[in-house]
């Protein structure tokens, strides 16, 4: 490197080194490393003496990165720039090159042809090069690389001797030249000392002249230049200069020159204070802002903020207490601080307009005066309003938080700054709400958590006490309960009508209800108006069903006091006035008022969560929260207890115990069955819940498996399918009780076995002629008993068709069969059946087969018709003995059902077993017969 | 940790041996960081450090130096990269203490080179900067024995390069 420099002793590089050997004589010289470390102390003009010394020292001196840490100082060296100038320069050299040959093949190529391809060359180098093309490309590209340097070379003497005549003159003739001196400089690798060295000459008089200056008014600077803008700027030049100073009394120098400096600008900022004062937004304090602005980036931006009238604006002395109500604790008003923000957001962007004609950097102006009116009128409005509300009541306060950041969102996002201030004004707003808000989120979301779940422990316990209170008139409650029945059937048809509806809404929620019937939406006084009350979804339509028209006289349906606010609440509503009749052992009601309030919370927690970051993602955890304790406090402070409590009902049911049975339910499993069909409803609100305030806005995901809401939504489910599920098993048990109790009381013994006694009487004598055609008539049925079984189960299977799980209802109805066969099978053996009975029993057992093949179920029907099929050896005439052993060991008939043993015993039950069965053992061994 | 009135010993190249406090000598950060190393156990009036490039007179001078230095607090070699930080002047005391002849001055310099006492480095170069600012071509080869291998042509060149530094 330092070779290409000095290309005059290039080819005396050896002898200068033993120049330098020899000069090593007796006295003490110094390293290498310690003469550059000198150097580093030295003022720029004696190093320039000190390269004059010799060539070693020249080459010190010279040394690129010397210089170009200097540039590097005053903030004009760019790394990127030299590294491109120098790729270009090795690029533009090898073109010339490439040219060059061409020129060499066609010899007959102008001078003047090489100078348009590289102008910059003189056309003595450019021969020159061509000269040298048969060298390699790296060795000529040493060899550019040295012409190009020495052309800069050049090119700085013309400069700085261009600076120096200038001085001569005195700056008027040229002032930009020194004005822009730094905008002008280069980053070229090997020409940094040029580089600096116009800067120095430009900036190096005024500098040594300001340091060495007595009074303030003796600089030429402020001589040279008479307006304030260009003293501005070239005190900002100095400034930067001076950082490349540091030689030794730098520090002193320096500091002259900022008391200089601060001199300066106080004066300017005199004259910009007087303009303010004044008002002169185009004149003076036009000008005498882009002097500061020219003399250190702000300076008058502080002092604008700080005497900026709107601070003092009696406009906007709002009272923040104005937005609470005095009558009632928990009202709050938003309209003055609407009327207060609207006002403050006039003024503002009515201000952004004259900072762009005052500022040359309105955009940060801007934001530094909105900082100011965030702190000292924002905040100053705010956070007595919250005080103030907190100490009232949380419910205002709650409201007052949440309202009132989305005003102020809605300011800050409002705000038109001036152009060209390149700062986003929806992510400023959100920093700068964030920081109005701040102090406040934490206790806010805690307490919005805690509102909630106090409230909500509130509903679910009052409804408790109301039940506890009620509890002593339990058991007379249900009883009449009983009598009801058949008027609890009747609703119950469109209750499951209606729980069916929101299953087959949620893929489309809002769409299917645009037909709703004249009828229901006439029964429901529920003001369409106050939907929007709220401010909740009000685009849904009001929702109604077919199935709504079911009368519902005679039932007063007090609606809950809040009007529903969507479609979800509304049906809810409905079921609720529908229910009003089962005072059920969990309500409906409370549940909807619990998820109401969790609604309203979570819209208020959700505006945070547009913030982002760290305070969006905490406002996003709250709400999942809420969602938490919702399910919590519904599913095992409320559900669970209904349900165990019904469980428990169903447990100590005996049918023996209740005296009238004539009506066609079980009255707990039908209460049981309606508590399911209510908790069923619930969890579909809770999930349609989920769907619109958790997944939609995404506070919960929906994916991830291990959210918190979606995992408690999942146990609030399991838990209620597994309180179902066991509700069901006990109610199997009941029905099985009851089916057994029914057989026992019912069966008469004569159903299957009627005496043959008086049917021979009968055609001996003659004499119950009367009697006779009846029975005849009553042997071509099934016997009541089987009626009412059949009804009994099949009116308990039905009631939950659609209300729960599918597959739970299979697992159901596979149980209820099971348990009806065996019931059959045990009442069978307890039996005495004869010929003429077994009609009966045949009809009976057809009667169940046709039941269950209702239920769908392939593996039930198998059980059934193996007994339609075991029914059949009660027929066989005794005579034919044979046959009926070959029936009894035909295991195929059966279907595997009964075995061959089983049938035997079933055979037994025959009212004339003992004297056929000799008969039979023999068919059935009869090998062993035919051996006797 | 060794006590503060431990002491070692130092080895001039002319064979003198001089006692000196650890902690003073621990200024130079190669005898610091050889001490380190070797811990202070072998080292004895007859077993010294050998300073082999600085002789008694120098060396002396060095530890003065030192000693007055010695509750300095120990420079953080990361500084060094600000060129800034280096300009503090010179305090009184180093001032006087680098009135010395300048073939003294560049022996100072050039053991507290070798020895790496950065700060009396610094001084002694401060101290040369002082001595040539102002000073012609010709009085700066002098002063550093600097034979000149220009010709004059060569020379006004460079000084027409360099105009623009000139004072004025």
């Amino acid at each position: 490197m330092y070779k290409s420099k000095q290309n005059a002793g290039r080819g005396a590089g050896i002898l200068s080194a033993l120049q330098a050997t020899s000069m090593v004589d007796s006295r003490a010289s110094l390293p290498a490393e310690i003469l550059v470390a000198i150097l580093d102390y030295l003022p720029v003009a004696d190093q320039m003496r000190f390269a004059r010394a010799s060539r070693r020292m020249q080459e010190m001196v010279y040394d690129d990165t010397r210089w170009v840490s200097r540039l590097r100082a005053m903030g004009c060296w760019d790394e990127l720039e030299a590294r491109k100038r120098f790729e270009d320069a090795i690029k533009r050299r090898r073109e010339a090159a490439q040219q060059a040959k061409e020129q060499i093949k066609t010899p007959t190529g102008s001078t003047a042809n090489e100078q348009a391809v590289n102008p910059t060359s003189p056309a003595s180098t450019t021969l020159f090069d061509a000269a040298a093309e048969g060298h390699t490309r790296k060795a000529s590209a040493d060899e550019d690389n040295r012409r190009r340097r020495m052309s800069e070379l050049r090119d700085g003497f013309e400069a700085t001797n261009i600076g120096n005549t200038v001085v001569k003159d005195g700056p008027a003739s040229n002032p930009d030249a020194y004005l822009d001196v730094f905008k002008h400089s280069r980053s070229i690798r090997g020409g940094a000392r040029q580089e600096f060295g116009k800067i120095y000459g430009a900036l190096a008089p005024f500098y040594f002249d300001l340091v060495r200056a007595t009074s303030h008014a003796d600089p030429i600077l402020f001589k040279a230049f008479r307006d304030p803008e260009r003293q501005g700027r070239m005190l900002a030049n100095l400034t930067r200069f001076a950082r490349s100073d540091w030689a030794a009394g730098c520090l002193e120098r320096e500091e002259k020159l900022q008391s200089m400096v601060g001199i300066f600008e106080s004066a300017v900022l005199r004259e910009f204070e007087q303009g303010y004062e004044f008002w002169d937004v185009d004149g003076r304090m036009k000008r005498y802002a882009h002097v500061l602005h020219e003399l250190n980036g702000q300076g008058g931006v502080d002092l604008f903020i700080q005497k900026h009238p709107i601070f003092d604006d009696a406009e906007l002395q709002f009272n923040p207490v104005a937005c609470l109500s005095r009558a009632i604790p928990d009202e709050i008003t938003l309209e003055p601080s609407r009327l207060f923000f609207e006002m403050l957001l006039a003024k503002v962007n009515d201000q952004a307009s004259v900072m762009a004609r005052i500022f040359p950097q309105p955009g940060k102006v801007f934001w530094g005066l909105l900082e100011r009116i965030k702190d000292d009128i924002i905040m100053e409005y705010t956070t007595p309003l919250f005080d103030e509300a907190h100490d009232r009541s949380i419910a205002a306060y709650l409201k007052a938080v949440s309202g009132v950041f989305e005003q102020t969102l809605l300011f800050f996002q409002s705000l038109t700054p001036p152009p060209g201030s390149g700062e986003d004004v929806k992510a400023k707003a959100k920093e700068l709400t964030l920081r109005v808000f701040e102090p406040h989120l934490d206790l806010y979301l805690q307490e919005e958590l805690d509102f909630f779940t106090k409230h909500a422990e509130m509903e679910v316990s009052l409804w408790e006490k109301k039940l506890s209170e009620q509890d002593s008139t339990l058991e007379s409650f249900y009883m009449s309960n009983i009598n009801r029945s058949a008027d609890k059937k009747d609703f119950l048809s469109s209750f499951k009508k209606v729980v069916m509806m929101p299953v087959t809404a949620l893929p489309s929620i809002g769409s299917p209800f645009a037909t709703a019937s004249t009828a229901s939406t006439a029964k429901q006084p529920v003001p369409n108006g106050a939907t929007g009350a709220a401010g909740l979804t009000t685009q849904l339509s009001r929702p109604g069903t077919p199935s709504l028209s079911i009368p519902m006289e005679g039932r007063k349906s007090p609606l809950p006091d809040q009007a529903p606010t969507d479609e979800l609440a509304a049906k809810a509503a409905l079921m609720a006035s529908k229910l009003e009749g089962i005072k059920s052992l969990f309500s409906i009601e409370v549940a909807l008022n619990l998820v109401h309030t969790a609604k309203v919370s979570l819209g208020r927690t959700s505006v945070f969560m547009t913030l982002g970051g760290q305070v969006g993602e905490e406002a996003r955890e709250q709400c999942a929260n809420m969602f938490v304790v919702l399910l919590r406090i519904l599913g095992q402070r409320h559900v669970k207890p209904g349900f165990d409590r019904a469980v428990d009902h169903l447990s100590h049911y005996n049918p023996r115990e209740v005296s009238d049975h004539n009506q066609q339910g079980v009255a707990p499993l039908v209460t049981f069955i309606e508590l399911v069909n209510v908790g069923d409803l619930i969890s579909q609100m809770v999930d349609v819940f989920y769907e619109q305030q958790l997944a939609a806005p995404k506070i919960a995901d929906k994916d991830d498996f291990l959210d918190p809401s979606g995992l408690a939504k999942k146990k609030f489910e399991q838990m209620l399918d597994e309180s179902v599920a066991a509700g069901l098993n006990k109610g199997i048990d009941v029905l099985m009780d009851e089916v057994e109790y029914l057989h026992g009381t019912m069966q008469l013994p004569t159903d299957y076995n009627p005496a043959p006694s008086t049917a021979a009487a009968a055609t001996l004598s003659g004499g119950d002629a009367a009697e006779k055609p009846a029975r005849d008539e009553s042997d071509m049925g099934p016997t009541p008993t089987a009626k009412r079984i059949v009804e009994l189960v099949s009116s308990h299977t039905k009631m939950l068709t659609g209300t729960t799980d599918k597959s739970m209802l299979d697992v159901f109805n596979g149980e209820v069969g099971l348990r009806l066969f065996t019931a059959i099978c045990k009442h069978l053996k307890r039996q005495r059946i004869s010929t003429d009975g077994a009609i009966k029993l045949i009809a009976d057992m057809n009667l169940y087969f046709d039941y269950v093949r209702t239920l769908r179920n392939q593996d039930l029907l198998a059980y059934f018709r193996a007994l339609r099929e075991l029914s059949q050896i009660y027929l066989i005439d005794p005579e034919h003995a044979k046959d009926m052993a070959s029936v009894i060991a035909d295991g195929d008939r059966f279907a595997g059902i009964f075995r061959a043993e089983e049938v035997y015993e079933y055979a037994q039950r025959r009212a004339d077993w003992y004297h056929v069965r000799k008969k039979v053992e023999r068919a059935m061994y009869g090998l062993e017969c035919s051996v006797m | 940790m060794a006590a503060t009135d431990a002491k070692v010993w130092l080895q001039s190249s002319d064979n003198v041996s001089i006692e000196v406090d650890r902690a003073v000598a621990e200024r130079s950060m190669l005898i610091k960081n050889l001490l380190d190393d070797l811990g202070s156990d072998t080292i004895s009036q007859s077993n010294a450090i050998p300073i082999q490039n600085v002789n008694e007179a120098v060396l002396r001078k060095v530890i003065e130096w030192c000693d007055h230095h010695r509750n300095d607090p120990q420079q953080n070699p990361d500084d060094e990269s600000d060129a800034r930080k280096k300009t503090t002047e010179i305090e009184e005391w180093d001032q006087k203490f680098m009135q010395v002849d300048q073939e003294m001055l560049f022996e100072i310099i050039l053991a507290a080179n070798y020895l790496d006492i950065k700060p009396l480095l610094d001084v002694g170069c401060k101290t040369v900067a002082n001595m040539i600012k102002g000073k012609s071509p010709e009085e700066i080869r002098k002063t550093f024995n600097i034979t000149n291998d220009f010709t004059p042509e060569e020379e006004e060149q460079i000084r027409r390069e360099n105009e623009w530094a000139e004072d004025r």
